[in-house]
Parts: structure tokens; C-alpha cells; sequence
């Protein structure tokens, strides 16, 4: 895979916000019947803009922290580009495999045991079941869970969840990883693993997108920054200049 | 759009583009049928963890309602019970694969919600896994109908092709259903409980305990009700009879409008649905 690359351009996204009590239907058939006045709130219904005109260009190699407040938009970002959400205007293009860490309980099932849910969660990140049992002793053995993937998920501790996630995740051939914010949930040991694995990944030529409040992390795994401000995304700037980037709060 | 390799999102709109993306989706889904495949089988596996009986226990509730219901209302209605029992079996089995696929239909994307707000995985895959779970679920009951089969020595009066046709036609019926009802529960939270209703409604309207034999022919009350068009193709033949040629047509009308209809529903909401949930 050479040509791996994310393309964002101009992308804008808006959340419909539909209140708990218009997710009644008997609240909007009443809406019809009042007709006009309420509806023409209907059409322009809340909204949240938490992306807007955002672009970004990045290709193998590259390795973007992402910063910003609370509510900046960088989940937001994380899940646009692993293609859950279609834009309101522009457009996302991202060649390769993307393996998406965006939330830990994806495709977990509490009640299954380890086995199982590296299982499903293969399954879901695009892996054949015969690619899972390959790799089934490789990915046990970086969880470091031993005899625990044989108990149900429900007895594990976050860091043994972020663990298997992260073991799972990474062990798909993928060109593009996508992170949001959780990697600081194992211990030490773990990090240096996860560390390693990640340096492979950029090695193999992909790129790796992490957002992080913790600007130390961002020093250790991401060569470029960006900032986002509600959803108006800074310039991507080198991550010497990530204190620059702070500052400018 | 999706080799797994390249993923393209664009803003763009209009009706053609917006039925091509959901063309896609669907040619996707069908690309990655195993995912389907593997979330049904383990909903199955997961919801009947630690059990020894697992989804027999469903068959053996309905076995002992069968038996029940099928000695009690041949009594009642003065019916043989040899008429009746495998008449009732096969009503209550495939009944339940209706309920169960337009049910559980409701909650195909509120389940999925995490899987598709961090995932580029279609959506399509999802009403295949709920369709999927529950021929997994059928195959179980299947059990029962085999039974009565034997023990009442239908199989040498039954015509199965005409019955799995029966079966074919009432599965597309029922994915179009649960997609729809799939979408609509996704935006209106009253949907859910509309549709339990609709089901429990049904079961009594529709020929699965008695015989519409106090109906003419084709009666508008029989005629207008697409699950029994579903139930008396797939059973008539099974029971040695001859299931209306017009219940096949009406079935095959119902699937190609009906999935017109979802399809242009899934192509304009499919944007939104995600953020409906
Ligand atoms: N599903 C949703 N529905 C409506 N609004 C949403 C939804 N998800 C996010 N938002 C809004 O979008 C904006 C960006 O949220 P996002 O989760 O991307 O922030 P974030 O930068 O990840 O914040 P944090 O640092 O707290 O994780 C916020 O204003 C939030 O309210
Ligand atoms: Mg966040």
C-alpha cells in the first residue's frame, strides 16, 4: 500500500439535534395539524455545527495529534474519517485500511469471554474468520490477558478492555489508525507495547490520527498537530509547535 | 466505494446520487455477508449464554403451547386432532418467524448505534443480521414441524416446493418490513410499541389458531391481510393442500412495491440515520 492518504476538504458537519420529546411520534403528527407556524421550525431544525470547513491533507508517515476543548470536534473528526458520518458539505477520502479506536465497548459483548469478543471484534474491523484464527495467538499474546480470555469481558478491569481493543484493532493489517484519547488507560507496560506497535504501524508507512488532551502523549507518538476550536480547525503545524498551538488558547 | 481500501463521504445530494449510495450500501452488505452472518449467530449464541437448552427452549415453549392449544381447540371446534395439531404447529412456527423478524426489526439500528457512529460498515448488514437471527431461531422451531410431519404422517401427502417458495416470498416480505420498521423506530421512539401491538393484533386476526373455513373464499378480511397470505403459502402445502395461486401473486406484488417503497425511504433517510439514534 503506497499511496495511503486521508483528503479532507472542506468538510462540514452538522448534527440534527432531535429533542427527546420530538422523538415522539404523537408530538409531531400534533405538529402537522397545527400546520405552518410550527413547521417551518421543522425544517430549520437545531442544529450542531461541530465540524465546519475543515481541511486536511495527510499522507504515509504522517502522525496528527489532535487538541482542543472539550466539545472541539475531535471525536467528531475521528469518526467522520472512519466513515460514519456523510458530510453536510465537502467531502472525506481516505485510502487504505482504516482501524478506528474510538470507543472501547465497540462490538464488545460484556457477557462473552475474550476469545469471543477478539472474535466479533475482528469480525466488525473487516478481518475473515480465518484471519482471526491466524492471528488469534499473536493477538492473545500482545493483550498480555493469558488465562482472562477465557473469562467474560464483564470481569475485565478498562485497562484490560483498552488492551484487547488496542490488540484487536492493531492486529488488522491497518494502513490508517484512528484514536481518541484512551490509550492513557493502561499501565506502563502496556504503553510501551502499544508504543512499540504504533512505530511499526508508521514504519509499514501508514498514518496514525490521535487525540489526546495530554500533551506529552502527543509528543511521543504524533510528528504534526492540529487544533480544533469549535469545529474551525487550526493550520496542521509541526509538533515542536505544539506549545505555540496551547498557548494560543 | 468501499474495497475496504477506499473510503470516499461526499456532501453531495441529489435523488440519483442519493439511490446510488444506497445501492452501494446494499452491493456492500452483500460483499460482506459473513459480518451479517456472524452478528446473527452470535446474538443467538450470546442471548442463550450458559443455558444447556439455549433456543430450545423457545421450541420447547412452543411445542407445549402446540400440544395445548392443539388437543383444546380440536376438542372446541370438533376438529381431529390429527387435522388440527399439525394445522396449529405450523401456524404458531412460522408466526413466530414473522413476529420475530418485524419485532426485533425496531431495534436493528438502535442496537447497532455504537457500530454505526464509529464504523463504515453498511447498514443493510444489520437488517441481515436481524433477518439472519431469526431463520437461526426458525431452524430451531423447525423441530416441531418435522415432528408433526412425522408423527402425522404428512410427508406423503405434503408438496414442499410450493412451501419453500411460500417460505422465499414471506422472508423478502419480512426484511422489507422489519428495514422499515428498522428506520422509523430509529427516528420515532412510539414505533416499537406501535409495532408489538400490530403484531399482537395480528396473531388473532390471522388464521394461526383457527380455521378461516367460516370465511368464503378470498373474504376481504382474509385477503387484505398480508400474514396470512404469508402463513397459507408456506403451510397449505406443507399439509397436503393447495395454497390460493393468488396468495403467491399477491405476495410477489407486496415484495416488489413494498421494497420500492423501502428502498427510496432507506435512500433519503439513510444520511440521517445514524444521527437519528
Ligand atoms: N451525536 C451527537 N449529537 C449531537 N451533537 C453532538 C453529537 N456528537 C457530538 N456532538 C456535538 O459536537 C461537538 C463536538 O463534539 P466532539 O465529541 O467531537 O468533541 P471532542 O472534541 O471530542 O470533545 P472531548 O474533548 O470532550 O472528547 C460538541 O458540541 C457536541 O455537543
Ligand atoms: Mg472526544
Amino acid at each position: 500500500m503506497t499511496d495511503v492518504s486521508i483528503k479532507v476538504t472542506d468538510l462540514t458537519l452538522r448534527f440534527p439535534v432531535y429533542g427527546v420529546d420530538a422523538k415522539s411520534l404523537k408530538k409531531n403528527l400534533a405538529r402537522v395539524t397545527v400546520g405552518g407556524r410550527l413547521g417551518a421550525s421543522t425544517t430549520g431544525a437545531t442544529e450542531v455545527t461541530a465540524l465546519s470547513h475543515l481541511n486536511l491533507n495527510l499522507r504515509a508517515g504522517d502522525r496528527l495529534g489532535l487538541i482542543g476543548h472539550n466539545g472541539s470536534g475531535k471525536t467528531t473528526l475521528l469518526r467522520a474519517l472512519s466513515g460514519a458520518y456523510e458530510p453536510d458539505e465537502g467531502q472525506i477520502e481516505v485510502r487504505g485500511r482504516i482501524a478506528a479506536l474510538l470507543d472501547l465497548s465497540l462490538g464488545i459483548d460484556p457477557s462473552a469471554t475474550g476469545v469471543d469478543n477478539i472474535r466479533l471484534r475482528g469480525r466488525i474491523a473487516g478481518m475473515s474468520s480465518k484471519e482471526i484464527e491466524d492471528k488469534m495467538d499473536e493477538i492473545a499474546e500482545f493483550s498480555g490477558l493469558g488465562p482472562f480470555l477465557a473469562m467474560p469481558m464483564k470481569t475485565y478491569s478498562a485497562g484490560m478492555q483498552a488492551r484487547l481493543a488496542f490488540a484487536v484493532a492493531t492486529a488488522v493489517e491497518a494502513d490508517v489508525l484512528l484514536m481518541d484519547e484512551w490509550i492513557s488507560v493502561g499501565d506502563a507496560d502496556f504503553q510501551k507495547l502499544a508504543h512499540r506497535r504504533l512505530l511499526n504501524l508508521v514504519e509499514r508507512a501508514g498514518i496514525l490520527v490521535l487525540s489526546s488532551h495530554d500533551a506529552g502523549l502527543l509528543r511521543l507518538y504524533c510528528n504534526k498537530v492540529m487544533r480544533l476550536e469549535g469545529g474551525v480547525a487550526s493550520e496542521v503545524k509541526d509538533i515542536r509547535r505544539l506549545d505555540e498551538l496551547l498557548a494560543a488558547a | 466505494m468501499e474495497s475496504g481500501q477506499h473510503m470516499l463521504r461526499t456532501g453531495r445530494r441529489g435523488t440519483l446520487f442519493e439511490f446510488s449510495m444506497a445501492l452501494r450500501d446494499l452491493v456492500t452488505s452483500y460483499h460482506r455477508r459473513g459480518l451479517a452472518w456472524s452478528l446473527a449467530w452470535h446474538d443467538v449464541v450470546s442471548r442463550y449464554r450458559g443455558s444447556i437448552l439455549g433456543p430450545f427452549w423457545i421450541t420447547i415453549s412452543m411445542g407445549l403451547m402446540v400440544l395445548g392449544i392443539g388437543l383444546l381447540y380440536a376438542k372446541l371446534f370438533g376438529i381431529s386432532v390429527a387435522e388440527f395439531m399439525p394445522y396449529v404447529a405450523m401456524g404458531i412456527v412460522f408466526f413466530g418467524l414473522m413476529a420475530g423478524t418485524i419485532n426485533e426489526g425496531c431495534d436493528t439500528f438502535v442496537q447497532a448505534s455504537s457500530m454505526l457512529s464509529q464504523t463504515s460498515l453498511p447498514m443493510f448488514t444489520f437488517i441481515w443480521r436481524t433477518v439472519l437471527r431469526n431463520l437461526i431461531n426458525l431452524a430451531h422451531h423447525a423441530v416441531i414441524i418435522v415432528a408433526v410431519i412425522i408423527f402425522f404422517g404428512l410427508w406423503r401427502v405434503m408438496d414442499v416446493f410450493p412451501a419453500l417458495g411460500g417460505l422465499l416470498l414471506t422472508i423478502v416480505n419480512l426484511a422489507w418490513i422489519s428495514m422499515l420498521a428498522a428506520i422509523a423506530s430509529a427516528r420515532f421512539r412510539d414505533i416499537p410499541q406501535f409495532v408489538m401491538s400490530v403484531m399482537q393484533f395480528a396473531i388473532f386476526m390471522t388464521p394461526v389458531f383457527w380455521k378461516p373455513d367460516a370465511f368464503p373464499d378470498r373474504h376481504a378480511f382474509l385477503t387484505l391481510n398480508p400474514f396470512y397470505h404469508m402463513l397459507t403459502t408456506i403451510r397449505a402445502p406443507l399439509l397436503g393442500q393447495e395454497a390460493d395461486g393468488l396468495s403467491y401473486v399477491i405476495l410477489a406484488i407486496m415484495a416488489v412495491l413494498g421494497w420500492a417503497l423501502t428502498f427510496s425511504v432507506f435512500a433519503i433517510t439513510r444520511r440521517r440515520i445514524v444521527h437519528f439514534l
